[in-house]
């Protein structure tokens, strides 16, 4: 059975003419990585967003199809419910502060309390996820005093120490320093090994390419293209999405060179030396 | 000339927590990336340049004058930076309003200001959006709002906070070449980066901050040669370099083109 | 600590008391005033509450507020001193304007309850960790929506302070002179209240949807990272407050 499953998802921002999200079906198998592409305002926050309860719960407008997450539909639970199973990364970390809390360790602290998680576990998921995401040094500091990378990584290990079934990460590696965004995909890698699915909103494609499992090219509120990194990344019309290929792609394909394994365009970093270590 | 001399800053937020420790540099003419580490300091830094804070050591000299003496508002006509997160910028009710109001401010008149936002909304690409709330614009799109309110005061300085943040490849198109027209007026533009593909291809020069110290400043090139530096501030070389290294090419490549070129010569040989 | 909070941080025998205890202070101490409405009773508790905020070294931040409540004692003591229904005794006349003592009598109460009702909330708003008060109050059994309200209305007052700072600066920073003599700082003052409004109304939306999606609303029975803090007299405290309110009443029936 699949975790996550969307039926001909409509969705509409009040006081807007255009749909945002646009006649979208897919499913999810438990465990799965999935990237989510396209350009600025393709709709990927607003698919993040349907996946959560936000829509159609806190943003009103028109809603269409139906949501299934962990056999939950979406329309039909209240958003603290769903909250149980999906946990959401907001774009911007700043707007996902409680600003109920006085120390970076209790804002982490928030959704396992109300989850009634025991509290020596409590300390210890979130001695875990502050130590993922390498903001040990600042637990005890105010989360208003954070730079705004320190803030993006507060925000991620305050949903990942809830160890929701299905995490969803609005553009999380945003304001990440490079290691700190491969960090953030490693450790996102290491969950679906968990069994736990990830949902990935990234403008960042060669990291997508090496590490999800398939990719939803999303543009103007439609699926495009629901598939393995490697097809859709060699697809010829990208750019027409808004999208570039991944550096070993654009390389690949400038230099005709194909990886070996799938017969498509090579798409990590690995792939294309390894293709053209083996030519030269 | 738009020289910022900044001599043996230092600043913390709170007494006992230094956040720079003693920053020495002269920024001119180039175009300026910075690159760093989370929490390396970066943003404070050119909060400090604008004159947001103030140096708790150390002096910032703008046309040889110390920025200490004046207030942020004083240095608005000089300085332009463009904040990190747009929803601390942003506080008019339509896009229109927001760009014109820092014009308005250093003395242009309602016309002239008029023209100015409309043309930097222009080259955001969201002149269609005069009249709506910011707050029903996605991330991106107020990310550009906030450098289009910048643009539109016409300052001699131009400092961007990661303005690539959130942004797709047509977004990181326009800033391309809105750095490079801005490069081509003669402007001084200083840009906190963590796109390291961006700072290569499009900055003379590069500055790492670390811990707040600067650990190595020189031009891009030359910098992002240095992966041992770059690994030390939490950085990464840029994509293509790393493909470079990873075949163990010689040389230095920073674009598409002349890793391609290089490679096509080396495999027709 | 950053100042998104009313809370001062200080060491006192206040701050080392128990939130609910505190709390219990403010109902009672109120309470009191109304029960025996005699002048000099309700003076003295008022000055209780004083000599309890001197205690907690929080006297100075109460200030401001007493200041704007000014304007409303004023009216008190107007309205009162004109218009109360059973002026008869005239204490002195300014021309056409007569005070009357039963009315001055009156409002002079009233602006001691008033002064009093805001001193004790000052000592518990001012001398507590907020979190600590509503946790301890969820864990008596208080829904935690409710929780959460009373935790959004006492963060009203630092959240505009801090909006108010960051839209300052974005202000200043194109250009708008905010810093300077009296007259520069007033007149930067009006534009700046339409913007903080309106993002304040979008912060507490924001914050809304932040809570929501970290399970605020579950129907979970809620765990806590901090431990219930042990506090000394808690229990002689209370039993004192509530034997003044046993009394007070007592004296009232009885008299
Ligand atoms: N208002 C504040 N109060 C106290 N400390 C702060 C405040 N703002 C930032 N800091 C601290 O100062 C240091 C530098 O922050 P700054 O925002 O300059 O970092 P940055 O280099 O811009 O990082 P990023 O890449 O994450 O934006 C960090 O350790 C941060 O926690
Ligand atoms: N709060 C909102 N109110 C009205 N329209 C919105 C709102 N948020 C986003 N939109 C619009 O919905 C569309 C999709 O936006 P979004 O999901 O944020 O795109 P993406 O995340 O892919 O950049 C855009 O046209 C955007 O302008
Ligand atoms: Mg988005
Ligand atoms: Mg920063």
């Amino acid at each position: 059975m699949s975790i996550i499953q969307v039926e001909g998802l409509k969705y509409k921002y009040p006081d807007t003419d255009q749909l945002a999200l646009d006649d979208i079906s897919f499913e999810v198998k438990q465990g799965e990585f999935i990237g989510l592409i396209g350009r600025n305002t393709a709709g990927k926050s607003t698919l993040c967003f349907a996946l959560s309860g936000l829509v159609p719960h806190f943003f009103n407008g028109g809603y269409g199809g139906k949501v299934f997450v962990n056999g939950l539909e979406v329309r039909q639970h209240e958003v603290g419910d769903i909250a149980a199973h999906v946990g959401l990364v907001f774009e911007n970390p700043f707007s996902q502060m409680t600003a109920s809390k006085y120390t970076v360790f209790e804002e982490i602290a928030f959704g396992l309390e109300n989850m009634g998680v025991e509290r020596n576990e409590m300390i210890t998921r979130m001695d875990e996820s502050l130590d993922l995401l390498d903001i040990t040094s600042i637990k005890d500091k105010h989360p208003f005093d954070l730079s705004g990378g320190q803030m993006q990584r507060v925000a991620i290990a305050s949903v990942i120490a809830m160890k929701p079934k299905i995490l969803i990460l609005d553009e999380p590696t945003s304001q990440l320093d490079p290691q700190g965004s491969e960090e953030v995909f490693k450790v996102v890698e290491n969950l679906t090994k968990e069994g736990i699915t990830i949902i990935m909103a990234e403008h960042k494609i060669d990291k997508l390419a090496e590490y999800a499992d398939k990719v939803a090219l999303i543009d103007h509120g439609k699926l495009i293209d629901f598939d393995t990194p490697a097809k859709v990344f060699s697809r010829d019309d990208l750019p027409d999405y808004g999208i570039t290929a991944p550096t070993a792609t654009r390389i690949g394909k400038a230099l005709g060179i194909k990886d070996s394994k799938t017969d498509l365009f090579p798409v990590t970093i690995k792939a294309i030396s390894r293709e053209i270590g083996d030519k030269l | 000339m738009n020289t910022i001399q900044v001599n043996n800053l230092h600043f913390s937020y709170t007494p006992g927590s230094s956040v720079l420790n003693g920053i020495d540099l002269e920024l001119d003419q180039q175009t300026t990336a910075i690159v760093g580490q989370n929490g390396a300091g970066k943003s404070t830094f050119v909060k400090l340049l604008k004159g947001l804070l103030y140096p708790t050591k150390g002096e910032i000299l703008f046309k040889g004058k110390n920025t200490r003496d004046y207030t942020a508002a004083s240095l608005a006509k000089d300085i332009g930076l463009v904040f990190q997160n747009p929803n601390d910028q942003i506080f008019k009710n339509n896009v229109i309003s927001e760009v014109m109001f820092g014009p308005l401010n250093i003395g242009q008149d309602d016309q002239e200001a008029r023209h100015n936002a409309i043309s930097a909304l222009k080259k955001v690409q969201l002149d269609d959006k005069l009249d709506t709330n910011p707050y029903d614009l996605s991330l991106s799109e107020r990310k550009m709002i906030s450098i289009a309110s910048i643009l539109a005061m016409n300052t001699n300085i131009v400092i961007f906070d990661e303005p690539t943040m959130g942004q797709d490849f047509a977004g990181k198109e326009k800033l391309k070449e809105i750095i490079w027209d801005l490069r081509d007026q003669g402007k001084l533009i200083i840009c906190i980066l963590h796109d390291m593909d961006f700072a290569a291809e499009v900055f003379e020069r590069t500055i790492v901050f670390n811990q707040g110290n600067v650990l190595a400043d020189g031009p891009s090139r030359e910098v992002f040669k240095q992966k041992n530096i770059l690994q030390q501030a939490h950085l990464e070389q840029p994509s293509i370099t790393q493909i470079a290294n990873e075949l163990g090419l010689d040389g230095n490549y920073l674009t598409d083109e002349e890793l391609i070129q290089a490679l096509k010569e080396k495999m027709t040989s | 600590m950053s100042t998104m909070t009313l809370y001062v941080d200080k060491k006192s025998f206040i701050h080392h008391v128990a939130p609910l205890t505190k709390l219990l202070y403010v109902m009672v101490s109120i309470a009191i005033t109304y029960i025996i409405p005699k002048l000099e009773f309700v003076l003295f508790v008022t000055l209780t509450s004083l000599l309890i905020l001197a205690i907690g070294k929080v006297f100075r931040k109460i200030l401001p507020i007493l200041a704007l409540s000014i304007l409303l004692i004023i009216s008190i003591i107007i309205v009162q001193g004109f218009f109360h229904p059973e002026n008869q005794t005239v204490l002195y006349s300014i021309g056409f304007i007569t005070f009357y003592k039963e009315g001055l009598t009156f409002a002079a109460l009233l602006t001691l309850r008033v002064l009093n009702m805001i001193m004790s909330f000052g000592i518990l708003i001012l001398t507590t960790k907020h979190d600590e008060l509503v946790e301890d109050l969820i864990k008596k059994g208080m829904s935690p929506k409710i929780g959460y309200v009373l935790l959004s209305v006492l963060q009203l007052i630092p959240q505009m302070r801090a909006t108010m700072g960051k839209i300052t600066d974005a202000q200043r920073s194109r250009g708008m002179e905010t810093e300077g003599n009296l007259l520069v700082r007033v007149k930067a003052f009006f534009p700046l209240i339409v913007p903080v409004v309106l993002n304040s109304l979008h912060n507490t939306r924001e914050r809304a949807i932040a809570l929501e999606v970290r399970g605020f609303n579950t129907k979970m029975k809620k765990t806590f990272l901090n431990l219930s803090k042990e506090y000394q007299y808690t229990k002689t405290i209370q039993s004192i407050l509530w034997a003044i309110l046993i009394v007070t009443i007592a004296w009232r029936i009885l008299s």
